[in-house]
C-alpha cells in the first residue's frame, strides 16, 4: 500500500488546498494518471500516480489546506478494482512490505531528501516515497521523521473549527467591507511576510471568536501576598525535589478550577440556541513559542493537587516549547487561562478560545502601596499585587455570575490556603 | 544537463485554441517531446487562476462579455488577470523533473530571472518583490507591475507561464485587480520607456517584434 503525499513542491511552498479529485475511491489508475489537484497562491498542482492500482482511500477532502508532506490518499499497488469493497478488504498488505519502490536497498531519492535523511537519521527504505516512479522526496523524509517524534500538533492548536474558508483569507474581511475601507498598499521598502499556516490558524480564530462571541471585560486587582508567602516557603524544596521551578501559574490554575466548579456558568459552550455547562474542567494555559501561540490543555485540572497542576504546566508548556505535544493535548478545553508575563502588562483583555465562554488573563505583578486596616487602624502598606482580567462571552454569562466567579478566584488566592 | 528547448511564435491566438496548443505539448512532452516555449499574443480575455477571488474581478462577467472580452477559469496558481493585444504571453511548457529542478519556487524566480535580463536589454530596468510573483519595474514609488507569473504543474511538468506588457492598452487592467495585488499598477514596456505606440500600427508591431526576440533569446540562453 502507498500513501500518496502532497509533494514538496518548492522551498516556500508549505501548504496548499486540495482544489479538486480527479479520481474516486475503488478507482483503477494508470501510472501518471493525475489523482488530484492541488492549489497553492502561485501554483496549481496535479498530483500524478507514481504506480498504477487501485485508489483505496482518499485521506483529504476538497477545500481541505494539508501541508507538504500531509497524506492525500492510498494507492494499492497493482491491484485491480474488485467488485465489492476495495477499502475495507487489504489482504496485500500484509504479505507486501510497505514500500512502494520495489528495489529497496537502492530507494530512489531526491538529493535534498537524502541529505535530510542522513541528517535526521532516517533511513530511505523505511520512507513511504511520493515523488515521480517512486522517489524519496525530502518532504517524506520529515513526515517520517515527524511520525516518529509526534511533533506537527501545532497548526491543531486552535480548538475551535473556524471554517477552511476563515482560516484561508487568514480572518481578512469580506468582499464589501474591504472595498469600503480598502487595503493597504505596498510600498517601496515594505517587507512583505507570508502567513505560516499557524499564523492563519490563529488570525481565522481570533476573528471568528470576535464575530461569535460579545466579550465582556473585566478586571480584579489581587493581592498576591498570600500566594508569595507559600511559594517562598516552598520553592526551594520544591525545585530540588522536583527539578523545576514552582511559578504562579499553577496557584493561578488551581484557584481558578475551584471557581469554576462553583460558578459553572463559565464552564460552558454555547451550542445554537443552548447553553451547555460542562462536568468536566480542562483548562487551556496559553504558552508562547517561538512558531507562534500554542494552548496545551490540563485534562481535569479539579482534580489535580497544586504539586500535580505544576507538574501538568510544566510538562504540557516545556513540551509545546520543543514541539513535542500530541494533537490531542491541545483539544478539549473548556476554560483558558493566559499569561503573557512580560513586564509592562499591567492588564488586558484576550480574545476567547471557541467553543469557550471564559478566558482569564494575567497580568504583571508588582509592589503596590495599598491600604490595609492594621489593628482597626487604616495603613498604606506595600502588597505585590496582579490585575486578573476576565473576558467572557455575554450570550451565555451575564455580569453577575462573571463578577461572582471572578472575586471567588481573587478570595482563593488571596486566602492562600494551599497543601503543597 | 542541457536540454533543449523549442521556442515557436503562434501569432494572435483565442484563450481557449493557446490552452489546446499547451496540453498538447504537455502530452508531447510527457511522451519524450522538447521543453517548448510557445509565444503569442491573445485577443482581449479575463483569466483567473484557482485562487482567484470574485472581487478581484471589478466588473461583471455579463460587462465584460458585452464588449467581447471572454472570461477563462483556468488551473494555474495566481489570481485574475488580463491578457490581449500588445502583451507578449509565453507559455512554458518544461519537465522539472527532467531539468532536476523539481522546485517550483527555483523555477518562478528562474522565469523572473529570464525575464529581467531581457527587460534590461530593452532598457528598462526592473526587480522582484519578495513575496510577491512577477516582475515589477526598478522605480521608487509605488511597485508598478511589467509582468505576471503563474504556472500549473501536472506531475513535473509545467506549464502556462507569463504575460509581459510590451505595448498594450493598460486600461485593459482597469476590469480587474491584477494578481488580486491592491495598490499595484500595471506598466508596460512602452510606457516605462516613454513611447506612445499605436497598437497595431508599424511601429507598435516592430517594437513589439524586438522585444520578443529579446524574450526568446533569455529563455533559450537560460534553459538550453
Amino acid at each position: 500500500m502507498l500513501t500518496i503525499r502532497v509533494p514538496e513542491l518548492g522551498e516556500s511552498i508549505a501548504e496548499g488546498t486540495v482544489a479538486r479529485w480527479l479520481v474516486k475511491e475503488g478507482e483503477r489508475v494508470e501510472r501518471d494518471q493525475a489523482l488530484v489537484e492541488i492549489t497553492t497562491d502561485k501554483v496549481d498542482a496535479e498530483i500524478p500516480a507514481p504506480v498504477a492500482g487501485v485508489i483505496t482511500a482518499i485521506l483529504a477532502q476538497e477545500g481541505e489546506i494539508v501541508a507538504v508532506g500531509a497524506e492525500l490518499a492510498r494507492l494499492e499497488e497493482g491491484a485491480s478494482a474488485g467488485a465489492g469493497a476495495p477499502v475495507a478488504s487489504k489482504p496485500a498488505a500484509a504479505a507486501k512490505p510497505p514500500l512502494p519502490a520495489p528495489a529497496s536497498d537502492g530507494q530512489r531519492a531526491t538529493p535534498m531528501a537524502k541529505r535530510l535523511a542522513d541528517a535526521a537519521g532516517v533511513e530511505l527504505r523505511d520512507v513511504a516515497a511520493s515523488g515521480v516512479s517512486g522517489r524519496v522526496m525530502k518532504a517524506d523524509v520529515e513526515a517520517t521523521r515527524e511520525a516518529r517524534v509526534r511533533t506537527d500538533a501545532a497548526p491543531k492548536a486552535a480548538p475551535a473549527k473556524a471554517p477552511a474558508r476563515a482560516a484561508k483569507n487568514s480572518g481578512m474581511q469580506d468582499a464589501e467591507t474591504k472595498a469600503r475601507f480598502g487595503s493597504y498598499a505596498i510600498q517601496e521598502g515594505d517587507r512583505v511576510i507570508p502567513m505560516s499556516p499557524l499564523r492563519r490558524l490563529v488570525a481565522g480564530h481570533m476573528v471568528y471568536s470576535k464575530r461569535t462571541s460579545p466579550h465582556v471585560g473585566t478586571v480584579a486587582e489581587i493581592d498576591m501576598g498570600g500566594v508569595s508567602l507559600v511559594r517562598d516557603k516552598h520553592k526551594t524544596a520544591f525545585e530540588a525535589a522536583n527539578g523545576y521551578g514552582l511559578t504562579f501559574l499553577p496557584f493561578i490554575v488551581h484557584a481558578t478550577v475551584r471557581a469554576l466548579r462553583e460558578f459553572p456558568a463559565l464552564n460552558a459552550s454555547v451550542l445554537e440556541d443552548a447553553i451547555v455547562e460542562k462536568r468536566d474542567i480542562h483548562v487551556g494555559v496559553a504558552v508562547e513559542t517561538d512558531k507562534g501561540l500554542v494552548v496545551p490543555v490540563v485534562r481535569n485540572a479539579d482534580r489535580l493537587s497544586l504539586a500535580g497542576l505544576a507538574a501538568a504546566v510544566e510538562d504540557l508548556s516545556s513540551r509545546a516549547r520543543s514541539k513535542k505535544l500530541t494533537a490531542d493535548e491541545l483539544k478539549g478545553g473548556t476554560f483558558t487561562i493566559s499569561n503573557p508575563g512580560r513586564k509592562g502588562n499591567l492588564y488586558g483583555f484576550a480574545i476567547i478560545n471557541q467553543p469557550q465562554v471564559g478566558i482569564l488573563r494575567m497580568g504583571e505583578m508588582v509592589k503596590r502601596p495599598v491600604v490595609r486596616a492594621i489593628g482597626g487602624q487604616d495603613a498604606i502598606v506595600i502588597r505585590p499585587m496582579m490585575h486578573l482580567a476576565l473576558s467572557y462571552d455575554h450570550r451565555a454569562v451575564d455580569g453577575a455570575p462573571a463578577n461572582g466567579f471572578l472575586f471567588r478566584v481573587r478570595e482563593l488566592l488571596e486566602t492562600a490556603e494551599f497543601d503543597l | 544537463m542541457a536540454l533543449a528547448l523549442e521556442t515557436s511564435w503562434l501569432g494572435t491566438l483565442p484563450y481557449g485554441a493557446a490552452l489546446a496548443r499547451q496540453l498538447a505539448a504537455v502530452e508531447d512532452r510527457r511522451a519524450g517531446g522538447p521543453d517548448r516555449l510557445l509565444l503569442l499574443e491573445h485577443p482581449a480575455v479575463v483569466t483567473l487562476g484557482r485562487s482567484s477571488k470574485a472581487e478581484n474581478l471589478r466588473t461583471t462577467r455579463a460587462q465584460l462579455a458585452a464588449r467581447g472580452i471572454e472570461v477563462h477559469e483556468i488551473a494555474r496558481g495566481g489570481d485574475v488577470t488580463w491578457h490581449g493585444p500588445g502583451q507578449l504571453v509565453g507559455y512554458l511548457v518544461a519537465d522539472l523533473a527532467a531539468r532536476g529542478a523539481q522546485d517550483v519556487s527555483a523555477w518562478l524566480r528562474g522565469i523572473e530571472a529570464s525575464l529581467m535580463e531581457a527587460l534590461a536589454e530593452l532598457g528598462v530596468p526592473s526587480r522582484r518583490i519578495e513575496g510577491m510573483t512577477g516582475v515589477f519595474v526598478a522605480a521608487p514609488g509605488q511597485p508598478r507591475k511589467i509582468a505576471s507569473i503563474g504556472v500549473g504543474l501536472k506531475g513535473w511538468i509545467s506549464y502556462h507561464g507569463f504575460a509581459l506588457n510590451v505595448t498594450p492598452d493598460l486600461a485593459g487592467f482597469d476590469d480587474i485587480v491584477p494578481c488580486g495585488l491592491y495598490g499595484v499598477t500595471m506598466t508596460s514596456v512602452a510606457h516605462e520607456l516613454g513611447c506612445a505606440l499605436a497598437l497595431g500600427s508599424a511601429e507598435e508591431r516592430a517594437f513589439f517584434e524586438r522585444s520578443r526576440a529579446r524574450v526568446a533569446a533569455a529563455f533559450e540562453r537560460a534553459l538550453s
